[in-house]
């Protein structure tokens, strides 16, 4: 470690110069993360700002909050948001554990036709799993609204869950699964009290990258959805391209201080997971 | 991980709930929300409302729907004729539209929909060109070739719509917006291809943004975001342009899918009473058919000239036709490569 | 059925369905005729892919890619340094760094492109700022320009650049560096022999993961770019949803699955390279 530090400045330095060369690296450090927040804060900023058009502050307001939770419109497509995430996030997780389980445990044939489709979705950019989503509920004649994004939601989860719980499973001792085996449990239930409780955490995570990425999607949302559950990306995408929309600045402070609560809660929860 | 699934199927049911509703796609800014409430208030009909911003997309989402979805949808005249065409709408039945006395007949009984048959007129306005009084003298911008003049280069908004854009070099080379001949279409298209480089950005979704937040000083707009942006406090400036600007209807319409039928008929009915009407075009900025709505308006909007044109400019312009498959393909692939640049 | 049946059932049954099939029929489609009544009718045909290659089509494909790589090289330039300098914090400062990284995603890109419009505009903080320190005298066009569309597309891939690079950091067995010392290479002959061979698969995996999704990012143009079809996404969004030449769009989202799985070989290349060259140098050493 200390070699690659070294490796920034000249390899044969005094203590100053490597004082300034960990100066520079934070400088660096702090010029990206000044680019990845300023765009945020601005927006947080701006949710409390009287002025609509944000140029310049001009006294300190609730009211884009209440605005926000008068717009029925922009509050349900909020809530479909929501549970298409949640929902989406606790099938994929359900369905990618048992999938990790079966690619740890199992040998069949078209296993590595699996775990090949799997990083197909994980690797394909965006647009082109849209379309595909497109292309099979059009061909099934699944109507576009809620089952189609949630199936879409699920599908595209599904590889980030199966890869966080496989490595958890690589990890442990399948000597475990073997003992319960041997003590007369049956495969399901070893899988539900041997195998799930000890790969938790990695659950866990699992649930919560699938809960981001669906929250976070837009390109995929925006094709297969349908007028009868419009959900935020597609809500705030017209918002946003008809004009300054204070509401959803407020909107965007609401799911930051939301999503920091969910990140702090999941790493208790891994901590405990980890320490039992 | 049972109590998540739990409280993510209540939280499911509860959005899955299905009451007395009426599904709306509406062009986006087209409707005062106040309008909306009142409509839930008085009937207890939920209104869930979706926007889009060129018929085209509207046009296929429908289709791809297969006219299912929606209840209430807002086509441009040459998509009425082409949608009723298709089988995508179903007719309207009047009996139940005890306002539609109101309409101005003038705009009723068009080509598009004879004895309007599927369509009830909701707004009808033109696309001109507006630009920002503060910073450009009166007078240097007049018609249409004003805008090819250099000084804009990456300078100017354009409509998102490839009948509107083609209708101003159409008419700018001397012929009609509403041509069929491939000929003219092309040579509308070398027009077009010149006036690229001049623009910086298309917006049909709210022409009037760009220039309230500074970015944009002229261009094509719609008179009623002209209206709104004057409202706004922008000294935005609105000219019919001496080759004639476009004129449009928009019309009420009810899908053949539409599963809400009575609500749709309800819905529109409300749209047609004299003090909705007033309540939108004030709020919108665009002229309303509603005939018994224009006593109601206030002077300031009845007497602007953006919101109502003069009878000589509408003369002088030309309203929007069907223009036929054929033609609107051949448009729609030159719309394509202008907006790539080429 | 017993568990072990069901559970591979589950999932050979869920990925055939809505990967396999879907992808199937997409590339299907792509030699399909298009019908503006039914979408695709028979016969197959190539024309779509030899649409691709008209100078039209050609043109947004090729400048897709040139806005893509460009967007790629700059997010490179910052995310290396920047795992680099991560790699060699203590544990603690490491996790946080990385959750403060990747906290923006929890808030919908959408909503931070929106965010970098309010930035970039003429009365934006960024000409303001630009203003107030007296570097120009009147505001500059930053939004709807090709500038705005890199700037947007940087900021939102960043991340997913900076993760696989610092896992190659992460992973990069320093004792090779101090050999390397040892033997009196110099810092460029390191970088050169021994860092950059070994981050390599950082660099391809983050290349892949960044590069061709850029060219997908159709809301990006949409808003920052002043709705010019840009990007490959705006044209493949047209052509499903507006133009409705679906045998057209699938035929270039084929195209960018075939660069897919062309820069996938180069991954798996790339690491075989440094397995073996990490087998050389430890010979070597």
């Amino acid at each position: 470690m200390i070699a690659i530090s070294n490796l920034m400045g000249p390899s044969k330095e005094g203590k100053g110069s490597a004082r300034w060369a960990k100066a520079g690296q934070w400088l660096f450090l702090g010029a990206i993360f000044f680019y990845l927040y300023a765009p945020i804060a601005v927006l947080v900023v701006n949710s409390f700002n009287q002025s609509k058009y944000g140029h310049n502050w001009k006294g300190f307001t609730w009211k884009w909050y209440e605005k926000l939770l008068n717009n029925q419109n922009l509050m349900d497509a909020f809530w479909h948001s929501i549970a298409i995430g949640l929902l989406a996030a606790t099938f994929a997780t359900l369905l990618g554990t048992l999938m990790a389980y079966a690619l740890y445990r199992y040998n069949f044939t078209l296993k590595r036709v699996t775990s090949g489709m799997l990083f197909v979705v994980m690797m394909s950019p965006d647009i082109v799993l849209a379309i595909t989503f497109l292309v099979i509920f059009m061909a099934l004649g699944i109507h576009l609204g809620f089952w189609s994004l949630l199936i879409a939601h699920i599908t595209f989860c599904l590889p980030f869950v199966v890869i966080t719980v496989y490595a958890r499973l690589n990890d442990f001792d399948g000597n475990l699964i073997e003992a319960a085996r041997d003590l007369g449990a049956s495969e399901a239930r070893t899988f539900f009290t041997v195998v799930m409780p000890m790969s938790m955490p990695a659950i866990v995570s699992g649930w919560l990258l699938s809960f981001t990425l669906s929250l976070d999607d837009v390109i995929v949302s925006s094709f297969v959805t349908g007028p009868s559950y419009e959900i935020l990306p597609i809500r705030v995408f017209s918002m946003v391209r008809v004009g300054v929309s204070p509401e959803v600045n407020a909107l965007a402070t609401g799911l930051l201080i939301l999503s920091v609560v969910l990140v702090v809660v999941a790493q208790l929860i891994l901590r405990k997971g980890k320490s039992q | 991980m049972n109590k998540l699934l739990a409280a993510s199927a209540i939280l499911a049911s509860n959005l899955a709930f299905a009451g007395d509703k009426v599904v709306v796609y509406n062009w986006s800014e087209y409707i005062d929300e106040s309008v909306v409430e009142q409509f839930t208030e008085e009937t207890g009909i939920e209104v869930e409302y979706a926007t889009f911003d060129s018929n085209e997309v509207m046009y296929s989402k429908l289709k791809l729907q297969q006219g299912k979805g929606y209840d209430i949808v807002v086509p441009s005249t040459y998509y009425v004729s082409k949608m009723s065409r298709e089988g995508l709408l179903q007719p309207i039945d009047k009996s139940k539209l005890s306002n539609f006395g109101n309409l101005n007949v003038d705009l009723l009984n068009k080509d598009y929909d004879k004895g309007n048959q599927y369509s009830v007129p909701y707004f009808w306005g033109s696309t001109a060109i507006s630009y920002d009084a503060d910073s450009i003298e009166a007078g240097t911008i007049t018609s249409w070739k004003d805008l090819w003049n250099q000084q804009w280069e990456g300078k100017l908004l354009l409509t998102d719509d490839v009948r509107e854009v083609f209708h101003m070099a159409l008419r700018i080379n001397g012929h009609s917006g509403n041509t069929r001949n491939p000929e003219e279409i092309k040579q509308a298209y070398e027009t077009l291809k010149s006036l690229i480089p001049n623009v910086l950005v298309f917006n049909s979704e709210a022409p009037r943004e760009p220039f309230l937040s500074g970015d944009v000083s002229v261009g094509m707009n719609w008179n009623g975001e002209v209206y709104m942006a004057q409202q706004e406090g922008a000294n935005l400036e609105y000219v019919y342009p001496t080759e004639g600007a476009v004129f449009w209807v928009d019309s009420l319409v009810i899908p053949k899918g539409a599963e809400n039928v009575d609500n749709a008929h309800k819905f529109i009915n409300f749209l047609l009473k004299a003090d909705v009407a007033r309540a939108n075009a004030e709020y919108v900025g665009y002229a309303t058919p509603n005939q018994a709505a224009i006593p109601l308006l206030s002077d300031e909007v009845r007497n602007n000239p953006a919101v109502f044109p003069s009878q000589e400019d509408i003369n002088n312009g030309e309203f929007h036709h069907d223009i036929g498959d054929e033609a609107s393909q051949l448009m729609n692939e030159y719309w394509q490569k202008l907006k790539t640049g080429m | 059925m017993n568990f072990r049946r069901l559970i591979i059932s589950v999932t050979l049954a869920w990925l055939t369905v809505f990967v396999f099939l879907p992808h199937l029929l997409l590339v299907g489609t792509s030699v399909m005729t298009p019908n503006p009544d039914h979408l695709v009718v028979w016969p197959v045909t190539l024309d779509s892919f030899e649409k691709v290659f008209t100078p039209l089509y050609f043109s947004v494909f090729w400048h897709s890619l040139e806005l893509a790589a460009i967007a790629t090289v700059i997010c490179l330039m910052l995310a290396y340094p920047f795992a680099w300098i991560l790699s060699t914090f203590n544990s603690r400062t490491q996790a946080l760094l990385l959750f403060l990284l990747i906290l923006p995603f929890w808030t919908n890109s959408l909503i931070r492109t929106y965010a970098i419009k309010i930035l970039l505009g003429k009365k934006g903080l960024v000409n303001a700022t630009m203003i107030n320190l007296g570097i120009i005298d009147e505001p500059i066009q930053l939004l709807y320009t090709e500038f705005a569309v890199i700037f947007g597309l940087v900021y939102l891939l960043l991340p997913f650049m900076v993760l696989p690079l610092y896992s190659s950091f992460d992973k990069m067995d320093k004792s090779l560096l101090e050999a390397g010392r040892d033997l009196g290479a110099g810092t460029v002959q390191r970088f050169r022999h021994i860092i950059l061979p070994l981050t390599m698969p950082g660099i391809v995996s983050g290349s892949l993961i960044v590069f061709l999704p850029a060219m997908g990012m159709f809301y990006i143009a949409d808003l920052l770019g002043g709705a010019k079809n840009l990007l490959l996404g705006n044209v493949v969004k047209n052509l499903f949803l507006v133009a409705r030449d679906w045998p057209m769009g699938a035929a270039f989202s084929v195209i960018m699955m075939l660069m897919m799985a062309l820069m996938l070989l180069l991954y798996v290349q790339a690491n075989r390279l440094v397995s073996r060259k990490g087998g050389l140098h430890d010979s070597n050493l």
